[in-house]
């Protein structure tokens, strides 16, 4: 018992259980004290939150900061030397290299989870009628699919984002390594709680809950906002550690101009989830609130107006679609440039383009608003809004383009994932623009090519960097390499399957399917297309399991790497060993030239610098 | 530019010959003049007397000195180019002007000797070469371009345009469709001549051009798609007004959508319906309401789509003019609860004289028979969304045969279905809820929005149903 109990992740499972069970005894205790009978949705909503920090509790994150509080000392995270092996990836660690790829794992299992929820509902959509899950279940499942996906991708750039920015910034940690490990473990639980809600009602509204429907949505609708809430205090807290790591642990010479490009896509990705994020929590909040306590916010009969909710949502919805893209466009701009051996074209102008479309996206989120019944003489403004996003994506675009001619590209599987991700991300983003001019998109919106277009922007602009950052980063973590057949197979399964499933979806979009329907009118005669979307979901499916297999098979069988194997000239290739060794870089480092000198002989990006004698 | 005085400076006679049978017969220009030198006060000599317009100068020859060279070269003022050519590594040429040379670019070529290893490979900008592979990739694009075109015109993308308000909606999307094509062609095209074109050969070692960026190429592809996007929303603007162009005349119509239908209410003629017809080229003038949550009002071959919000203060509007007749569907767009899938009601689009003939016919069918009215009462409130009439399962218990019938409800008691408790069934539908129902699932509303009166009506309806 003792020695299963040394695994952190169970200490914490159960911190959550009787987390869980205290809150429901506690407001059940407090209403029976006040004579009312036991009621399910306040315990469960207060028995959610309490789970969520009886599993921090259990996991020992507060630990350092209950001794600080006891007058206790406690070591330097620096002087902490963790035991390799295993066994501290399921526990508490402040090694930012674990903490990344705990978020790997945490991202991949919610990928297989939210991508499985979609696999069910497309089987369904094969043929009109209902042939295996009630309409209830359908519109459950996709509103879970939308949410663990959603939270996947925000643990999927903590991910590449942890793992590699203190690497290319030359730091030995984050800034605040508990703070980092407190994020990590507040998602765990806070994803449980949102799986939960399946097993607790379920919720019919979709992953963006508008009111008045979430109102009167079943209980599982509750543990959505907890869940919801906890998972956004995490990305908030992520975010304002990596913007401090990024601008106060540079190594000496790295002025902000000489960073790896993936640090200022990092820094415009944190920015919007640093000040953004707070939106969602209050939106959800507000409507968690009108149902536990009656405030009637968002009730027009009492004086609310449902609008103000999607004015909230939107704030913070829009920019996180750019939270979720800008790291993968990041992986895109930092990768190319060592897969083609040239420089990146107009590095300045690719990181201002990352801070141009964080601060545009602030300014465009009623485009989901166009039919929504809001002012409408704020409609034409935020079209102009909206379409200027196109400015500085183009930027991005231009520059691989020009990164890649004259180069001498070489077609490892990380690159495969790259150039996939440019033209998947191309297919998304040229789709964006008709849905950002108002008339056109009086007829898109709600649509199936909603659907495709999101999907293409997420798989572009994530997805595939995602595995793009893990096929390129896997030898440093395991030492190892990933299996190259078995990645070819994968690009050469995921592209087309993705790009068939993205298209089809656009195509019966425009053509009048909705989406979020159970069920369509067989009369509108999309049944072919309907089955085609979802053989090619299958094939993106299989190809993911391969890519799994291959992941973890890898780790014990891959080819043993002990060198730099892509021939980068980024700092954890040049100077670092691999594995990448516990504290990072056992000497320090200096910065004395730009990172993409590709093509420049004798040019040099990082050096170690010589130890001072009498330091 | 056509070059008359070529002058070649080199200590190898190999190469001045060579380069001069090459240049004469690939330029074949018969005013062509062509001197070889080699020697370093040749070369300024000629320089100073013979004023060439082009210089040729081998690179790896150290006999020359370029500092003094450099010096003169710049110092001129007659129109003069060097081009420099580097056989030993890898056949480079950079071509300098004397206008245009930079201060740093000379400071870079007279340093060259020290770090000739290092730079070797840094200006080798092949600018014959690189206009071929501009060429092939501008007529690519062109070629894509149309082919992308002509396949999104020609596969099925939209539906019929069936309203006034859908042909500029049309005319945006149509330019759409060709911008995504250019745009689409041009990046792909790059990126697969690149792949094709650039790609590692086996073995190769080396790197890809040293080209770190420039300028006014990021300021060009910025101010273009600025231009474009701008246009574009001026597009946007223009074709949302022509959809909102206001008929005076227009013929209003309620629409009120709640779970799970739709309910047209005609004020001008007193009718409420659950099937919108609409005559012919007349403008109707929606005004959307909802009794519950959000909807939202799409008839696909309209185009127009309009969200439907609860609350007498929200009534929202849209406009459209029917252009074709036949039978379409209004389908709720927006998520809204279980039945979401199944909200669609007909959508009839007539000549005005069948449009006048239905109003007859519907004030007609008002009869007096109670039966008869709750039967339209039924169908207008949406019950029959979820309670069938022949027996077969639905969201809610059938109505036939439900009268008279012993219930056991989901708290285990047993009542007998008579007037009192369809009543109550109808304004308070949770008090009790039969077993194998959930409870919340029907609306709590009814007892607002129906009149007492047609609700006593839908009762004699449902006993009618034996």
């Amino acid at each position: 018992m003792k020695g299963i109990l040394s695994y952190g992740i169970l200490r914490g499972l159960i911190g959550q259980i009787v987390g869980w069970a205290a809150g429901i005894g506690l407001v059940t205790g407090i209403r029976a004290l006040m004579g009312l009978a036991y009621k399910a949705e306040p315990a469960w909503v207060v028995g959610a939150a309490l789970g969520i920090i009886g599993f921090l509790i259990g996991i020992g994150a507060f630990r350092d900061w209950f001794a600080w509080a006891k007058g206790e000392e406690t070591p330097d995270p620096e002087e902490i030397h963790e035991e390799p092996g295993v066994k501290r990836y399921f526990g508490y660690s402040l090694d930012h290299k674990v903490i990344g790829v705990q978020y790997a794992f945490l991202s991949l299992f919610l990928l297989v989870v939210g991508g499985s929820f979609a696999l069910i509902f497309r089987v369904e959509l094969v043929q009109t009628g209902m042939q295996w899950v009630t309409l209830n279940f359908f519109n459950t499942l996709i509103g879970m699919h939308g949410m663990t996906l959603i939270v996947s991708i925000l643990m999927g750039i903590s991910a590449m984002s942890n793992y590699a920015v203190p690497l290319l910034i030359g730091a030995k940690d984050m800034a605040f390594p508990r703070l980092n490990a407190f994020s990590f473990w507040l998602a765990v639980p806070a994803s449980l709680v949102l799986v939960s809600a399946i097993f607790t009602g379920g919720f019919d509204t979709g992953w963006t809950g508008y009111p008045p429907l979430s109102i009167r949505a079943p209980m599982g609708m509750q543990m959505f906002f907890v869940a919801v809430f906890f998972a956004g205090w995490s990305s908030i807290l992520g975010a304002l550690n990596l913007i401090v790591t990024i601008l106060r642990m540079r190594a000496p010479g790295m002025k902000m101009f000489r960073m790896p490009i993936f640090a200022w896509a990092t820094l415009a990705t944190s920015i919007i989830a640093l000040t953004a994020t707070q939106l969602i929590g209050t939106s959800f909040q507000m409507v968690s609130f009108e149902r536990l306590f009656g405030m009637s916010f968002f009730d027009a009969t009492k004086g609310g107006n449902p609008i103000l909710f999607q004015h909230l949502f939107w704030f913070y919805s829009h920019p996180a679609v750019y939270i979720f893209v800008l790291p993968g466009l990041g992986i895109i701009s930092e990768l190319l440039p060592v897969f083609v051996r040239k420089p990146l074209f107009g590095y300045k102008w690719v990181a201002m383009s990352s801070l141009g479309i964080a601060l545009v996206g602030f300014l465009v989120w009623a485009h989901h608003m166009f039919t929504s019944g809001m002012e409408e003489y704020l409609r034409v403004p935020f079209m102009y809004s909206t379409l200027l996003v196109a400015v500085p994506t183009g930027i991005k675009f231009f520059s691989w383009v020009a990164t890649m001619w004259m180069g001498r590209i070489r077609f490892q599987v990380p690159m495969l994932f790259i150039i996939g991700a440019i033209i998947v991300f191309l297919m998304g983003g040229l789709s964006g623009p008709p849905l950002g001019t108002v008339s056109t998109n009086l007829h898109m919106h709600d649509s199936y090519f909603v659907v495709g277009h999101f999907h293409a922007t997420m798989f572009g602009g994530f997805i595939f960097p995602l595995f793009a950052a893990i096929y390129y980063w896997y030898p440093k973590v395991t030492g190892r390499k990933m299996n190259d057949l078995l990645g070819k197979i994968h690009f050469y399964m995921l592209t087309p399957g993705f790009l068939i499933m993205s298209f089809g979806q656009m195509q019966i979009g425009l053509l009048g399917m909705r989406r979020r329907i159970a069920d369509y009118d067989p009369a509108q005669g999309f049944e072919t297309a309907h089955l085609i979307i979802t053989i090619a979901g299958f094939m993106v499916a299989l190809s993911v399991l391969i890519f799994l297999i291959n992941l973890f098979v890898s780790a014990k069988r891959g080819e043993v790497v002990t060198e730099n194997v892509w021939q980068s000239r980024s700092p954890e290739w040049t100077v670092l060993p691999t594995p990448a060794p516990m504290h990072n870089y056992p000497q320090p480092i200096r910065v004395v030239g730009d990172p993409y000198d590709y093509g420049l002989k004798g040019a040099r990006y990082v050096e170690i610098l010589p130890q001072q004698a009498g330091d | 530019m056509p070059y008359h005085r070529v002058l070649i400076a080199s200590a190898n006679p190999l190469f001045g010959q060579g380069l001069e049978k090459m240049i004469q017969r690939q330029w074949k220009n018969p005013q062509l003049e062509i001197r070889r030198v080699d020697s370093n006060e040749a070369v300024l000599n000629e320089m100073q007397n013979w004023s060439p317009d082009l210089i040729i100068l081998d690179y790896d020859d150290k006999t020359i000195s370029r500092a003094e060279f450099l010096q003169e070269f710049v110092a001129g003022d007659q129109p003069m180019q060097v081009m420099l050519v580097s056989l030993k590594s890898s056949g480079a040429v950079v071509v300098y002007d004397r206008r245009t040379l930079t201060p740093a670019q000379a400071e870079d070529w007279l340093n060259l000797p020290k770090f000739s290893q290092a730079t070797s490979e840094h200006p080798p900008i092949q600018r014959r070469s690189s206009m071929k592979h501009f060429v092939i990739v501008g007529v690519l694009i062109a070629v894509f371009t149309a082919v992308i075109y002509f396949l999104l015109s020609n596969i099925p993308l939209l539906p019929i345009a069936a309203s006034v308000q859908a042909q500029p909606i049309d005319e945006l999307f149509n330019l759409h469709f060709f911008m995504i094509s250019l745009l689409f062609s041009l990046i792909v095209v790059f990126l697969g001549y690149s792949i094709v074109v650039f790609r590692h050969k086996p073995g190769e070692e080396e790197d890809g051009a040293y080209i770190k960026g420039n300028n006014p190429l990021e300021i060009i592809w910025t101010i273009i798609p600025l231009g474009i996007v701008i246009y574009f929303a001026y597009l946007g603007s223009v074709s949302l007004a022509e959809t909102r162009r206001a008929d005076p005349q227009a013929l209003e119509i309620k629409v009120v959508a709640g779970q799970w239908f739709w309910r047209f209410e005609y004020p001008d003629y007193g009718i409420v319906s659950n099937t919108m017809v609409m005559p012919v080229n007349k403008q109707a003038h929606l005004k959307l309401t909802s009794l519950d949550v959000i909807h939202s009002f799409w008839v696909p071959e309209f185009r127009v789509k309009q969200d439907t919000l609860p609350g007498e203060n929200l009534v929202r509007e849209l406009r459209v003019t029917p252009t074709e007749l036949g039978e379409f569907k209004v389908r709720c767009a927006e998520m809204c609860g279980t039945s979401h899938a199944y909200m669609e009601s007909p959508v009839i689009v007539v000549t005005q004289a069948e449009f006048d003939q239905w109003v007859q016919d519907q004030l007609a069918a008002l009869g007096a028979d109670p039966v008869a009215r709750g039967e339209v009462w039924a169908r207008n409130n949406g019950c029959l969304s979820c309670h069938s009439v022949d027996g077969s399962p639905n969201v809610g218990p059938t109505w036939k045969g439900l009268y008279g019938l012993t219930h056991e409800l989901t708290d285990g008691s047993v009542v007998t279905v008579d007037d009192e408790y369809l009543l109550t069934a109808i304004i308070n539908p949770n008090a009790q809820v039969p077993k194998g129902f959930a409870p919340g699932v029907m609306p709590q509303i009814y007892q607002d929005t129906i009149p007492e009166q047609q609700i006593l009506e839908i009762i004699e309806y449902i006993k009618s149903l034996k």
